[in-house]
């Protein structure tokens, strides 16, 4: 340990074991997951998913939602509290995550988790309300407003279908509507495609659909 | 400022040491006044970038606990917003704090342990440009992810121009502290230069690995998570600990004057510590859509984890001063207070680790403030405070001159002590409580929103006494760079 030949060798072999072990791994088998054919539905699983949410994951990602919610439910031998909470009806495995670009497994749970969002609040309009002014959903919320992806503009004769419906409490100036950008738009498609309710060989069965979501 | 604490004959082992001379004895180190000069520049440099970076870094957490407080504070935003700030944070914190006095550490330590300055000119040059390079990819990727271009990927947020140009100037900067090795003068290596040689071989491996297979040309994201497992663990374990503890191994047995206690201990400490350190990471993945066995090996290396960790405290806690020594000074300067400071949060982390890699408590306390303060345990504490030993050790002896306000010095201590200890506590409570009610699923998520409220409030203010104990750094030390000219007629 005196040479730094030796030095390095020795810390070469020793480096490799976990990146031959987890990375290596990771990399050949979970990496080479394809999706499955399932008879019954007639479709191979998981899903594709269409172009909004593709360009959703990319703001998802952008705008750091990770940092606040997790994607995944936990196996029931570590934790049932998950499932039972209405977060999805069987655990996440690997293959889940196929279509996604980026896996966003989650750190910590300051908001709730997200893999099945899609199911729990299957409407896009909630969602535009959600983002624009959380407390206006969901009183209590620590989530902050993404107001900045809306614009605020002049009502041009009709008011636009997506225009936002909000209370009194958020006000806007008389003749102007509050309506999602593009970004906006992908996010939620993003969201509402967040559904992992489809059985998969290796996922175990599902249990029932998740109750009536609870904040 | 000791004149002597890099001696020629320097022994770490009682045996080794011929004519029982002790090891502080031996007159000043070979060259010292060439080392210093050829290090001051650009050590000086990383650390004058590290602190102005932990300082913005501190500001910014500061906000974001706010933020959890008061969620409306600075909203509606864009590039304010709290998604968007977090992983600025984290990354200013681990890259442009961390990492870049972990760099300037190895570089110090690595040529005064050696005994050998830097090199000439062009090695200057080389490294200056490095530097620059390091600091222009932290600044301009923190913008790139204020402006809406993070990856998305925990500690990788960088945009791809930006981590290559980090990995880019890493390699400029630790090849010539690893040749330093080679040439060094001291036969028998020191433990602290094992370290130094695995933490700078690590992080190109490490980050290169993560960011060529998660964001550079990502693979197919099911197998993404247990790689970036591996990568927050290694990161911490395998690059940042081993400078922190090379700083621990070199620094602690010069203060007190005394030799390591049981080195023959350090090699199964320092082996097993880069065993364990990169399967370590994938103890987050438990009960996550990985094969069972993944988990499992989890579960093992946390708890595996403590022999390290119990070897380094053998190491560092079992040596007493030296009797000869003048009782009054032991334990008080400053730099000896952060370096154990350190190894204290490192023996906290790894008994945390253990219980929590526990699969019934682990997946009880897994996503909640638990994980936020193991986190902030590594990289606050047992990496933060030993290299904050090693930034007030060493700025004296590259200017060669003392220059630390004892004032600002002792308040810069006992603030990040107290905000430290307060942040670790308040995240662990809460986490508990937060862990405790999720597990109950008749408890509303809002609920147990409102349960963390107090909490947050306490993180906040852990967090407003380490901005000012950032501030009380920063300022004490471009005071000690100011207050007279920089390069003294010596």
């Amino acid at each position: 340990m005196h040479r730094l030949p030796t030095l390095l060798c020795g810390i070469f072999l020793v480096f490799l074991t976990s990146w031959v072990g987890i990375v290596a791994y990771s990399a050949l088998h979970l990496g080479r997951l394809a999706p499955v054919a399932n008879a019954d539905l007639g479709t191979t699983l998981p899903p594709v998913y269409g172009g909004e949410a593709v360009a959703g994951e990319q703001v998802y990602a952008n705008e750091g939602c990770v940092s606040c919610h997790s994607q995944q439910v936990r196996q029931t031998s570590v934790t049932s509290s998950d499932i039972e909470r209405g977060w999805g009806s069987r655990p996440s495995v690997a293959r889940d995550y196929l279509r996604d670009s980026t896996a966003f497994l989650g750190f910590r749970r300051l908001g709730q988790d997200l893999s099945n969002v899609g199911i729990r609040r299957p409407d896009a309009l909630w969602h535009y309300n959600h983002l624009y002014a959380p407390s206006s959903v969901c009183e209590g919320s620590v989530m902050p407003s993404f107001q900045h992806l809306f614009s605020v503009r002049k009502i041009q004769g009709q008011r636009s279908a997506d225009a936002l419906m909000l209370g009194s409490e958020f006000p806007v100036k008389p003749g102007y509507e509050v309506v999602p950008s593009a970004d906006a738009k992908n996010l939620v498609a993003y969201l509402l495609s967040l559904r992992h309710d489809y059985p998969l060989p290796e996922a175990g069965p599902l249990k029932d659909a998740p109750a009536t979501p609870t904040h | 400022m000791s004149a002597n604490l890099f001696p020629v004959h320097y022994s770490e082992d009682a045996q080794k040491v011929e004519g029982g001379t002790g090891c502080v004895a031996q007159g000043g180190g070979i060259d010292s006044l060439e080392i210093d000069d050829s290090l001051r520049i650009p050590v000086l440099a990383l650390f004058g970038n590290a602190v102005h970076w932990l300082i913005v870094a501190a500001l910014i957490s500061m906000v974001l606990s706010l933020k959890l407080v008061i969620p409306d504070f600075l909203g509606g935003i864009g590039f304010l917003n709290y998604g968007r700030l977090a992983p600025v944070a984290r990354d200013l914190f681990l890259y442009g704090w961390a990492s870049q006095l972990a760099l300037a550490t190895g570089l110090w330590l690595a040529s005064r342990l050696s005994g050998r300055p830097i090199g000439g000119v062009i090695h200057s040059t080389l490294l200056i440009c490095a530097i620059v390079l390091w600091n222009l990819a932290v600044l301009l990727g923190s913008l790139a992810i204020l402006a809406g271009y993070s990856t998305g990927v925990e500690w990788l947020e960088y945009p791809n121009w930006a981590s290559g140009a980090l990995f880019v100037a890493f390699l400029l900067i630790a090849l010539r502290s690893l040749l330093l090795f080679d040439c060094r003068i001291n036969d028998r290596a020191e433990v602290a230069q094992w370290y130094l040689v695995a933490g700078f071989c690590s992080f190109p491996w490490v980050y290169g690995t993560a960011n060529l297979l998660l964001t550079w040309k990502p693979v197919q994201a099911s197998a993404q998570g247990p790689i970036h497992a591996w990568f927050s663990g290694s990161f911490l374990a395998l690059w940042l600990l081993p400078i922190a503890l090379a700083a621990l191994y070199a620094l602690i047995p010069r203060l007190l004057g005394e030799h390591l206690h049981r080195r023959s201990l350090a090699p199964l400490g320092f082996w097993s510590l880069l065993m364990l350190g990169g399967w370590n990471g994938i103890s987050r993945l438990l009960g996550g859509p990985v094969p069972s066995w993944m988990g499992a090996a989890g579960v093992v290396s946390s708890v595996l984890f403590l022999i390290p960790v119990i070897i380094i405290a053998i190491n560092i806690f079992g040596i007493s001063p030296s009797s000869s020594d003048d009782e009054t000074s032991i334990g008080k300067s400053i730099p000896e207070r952060f370096l154990f400071l350190g190894a204290y949060a490192l023996v906290t982390l790894g008994v945390l680790m253990a219980i929590c890699g526990w699969p019934s408590i682990g997946g009880v306390l897994g996503f909640t403030g638990v994980v936020e303060a193991r986190t902030q345990l590594w990289l606050l504490g047992a990496v933060s405070f030993p290299l904050f030993g090693v930034l007030y050790q060493a700025v004296p002896h590259l200017l060669g001159r003392e220059c630390w306000n004892q004032a600002f010095s002792e308040l810069h201590y006992w603030l990040s002590l107290v905000g430290f200890w307060l942040l670790i506590g308040m995240l662990l409570l809460g986490g508990l409580f937060t862990g405790l009610a999720l597990n109950d699923p008749t408890i509303s998520f809002l609920n147990i929103t409102s349960y963390d409220f107090p909490f947050h409030v306490m993180e906040w203010v852990a967090q407003l006494i380490l901005l000012a104990a950032a501030i009380m750094l920063g300022f004490n030390l471009t005071r000690a760079l100011a207050v007279e000219q920089l390069f003294p007629k010596r």
